[in-house]
């Protein structure tokens, strides 16, 4: 049981191990499904999927630093 | 027949990112062994290898009964989620805000907890078999992710699988020979490289889930991997703590 609870807490970290890095990509891949689907701008979803990417991961970096200096 | 741009980024990233779990791993199956003998390390550590085949063979066929934008698009977010987490901490490491990963250390500390454990409890054995089968269960189903979410996306699961079990053989081949803790594999350094590929991988499968492709197939990942590499150590400057100014 115990190992089952720690395999289940492995799983939850590896994807939601910084919960405001997880919903921002979500947030990103949400809006870029919409570009794709609604505006049928295919490229355009594709760079905005890339460039919200990079902009989660700024934030989430400039997030832990700001906290690590603190 | 599989084309070498296609196959290539998926035998790369799983064998890159299996090598820093395999290590992981191993550092804990040596401390077991140091503390209680080969047998309950390695009996731990086959049991749990068995444990991720059943797992791997269930969800192969499991998967192909999957769309394949569904696939690709589910595949994608996680590797997203995955990625960027990875490569967050890689960048942090990198700029000297978050302590490097030591197998030396971690071998010291895991050596010393187990031997603590395995002196309090009656089945020393057993004790000492199941903290070598939790830490490769935990390290390998990570693997398992890698490997899926590298391969299944576009059949490139041999590709992907033939990889993580290359980083399987040399580690293990490598850590026998030495019987130490493999400290001077450049973890760190794979870690940032894996974190770059699983974010680019999951940009990419993630266009593809969508509909949205990108220009020039299989080779945008080279181009996704290298913005990603680019934003991380351009990361990794601007945050890097600067040295306090000397005043005369």
């Amino acid at each position: 049981m115990k190992i089952l609870i720690e395999v289940l807490e492995e799983l939850w970290s590896m994807f939601v191990g910084d919960r405001r890095l997880t919903l921002l990509t979500l947030v990103v891949v949400a809006i870029a499904a919409a570009v794709s689907m609604l505006v049928k701008a295919t490229l355009a979803a594709a760079v905005l999927l890339l460039i919200g990417a990079v902009a989660v991961l700024a934030d989430a970096v400039f997030a832990a630093a700001r906290k690590a200096r603190d | 027949m599989i084309a070498l741009a296609t196959a290539a980024p998926a035998i790369g990233a799983a064998f890159v990112a299996s090598t820093v779990e395999v290590v992981e791993a191993f550092t804990i199956v040596l401390a077991v062994a140091s503390v209680r003998g080969w047998r309950p390390a390695l009996g731990g550590a086959g049991a749990a290898l068995g444990v991720l085949a059943v797992v791997v063979a269930g969800l192969g066929p499991l998967l192909s009964l999957v769309p394949i934008n569904a696939l690709q698009l589910v595949i994608g977010i996680l590797l997203l989620l995955f990625g960027l987490g990875w490569l967050r901490k890689a960048v942090l490491r990198a700029a000297g805000l978050m302590a490097l990963h030591d197998e030396a250390a971690i071998y010291a500390r895991e050596s010393s907890r187990i031997g603590r454990e395995v002196r309090s409890a009656a089945a020393a054995h057993g004790v000492a078999a199941m903290a070598a089968f939790q830490a490769v269960l935990l390290e390998g189903l990570e693997v398992v992710f890698i490997v899926l979410a590298v391969g299944a996306g576009r059949g490139l699961m041999v590709p992907a699988s033939i990889g993580a079990l290359a980083a399987f053989v040399a580690v293990m081949t490598l850590g026998l020979l030495v019987r130490k803790p493999l400290a001077r594999v450049p973890e760190n350094t794979l870690k940032f490289a894996v974190g770059v590929m699983l974010s680019a991988f999951g940009v990419f499968w993630t266009s593809e889930g969508l509909g949205a492709p990108w220009p020039g197939g299989d080779w945008a990942l080279f181009g996704l991997a290298v913005a990603f590499l680019v934003v991380a150590l351009t990361l990794v400057a601007l945050v890097r703590p600067r040295p306090a100014a000397v005043t005369p």
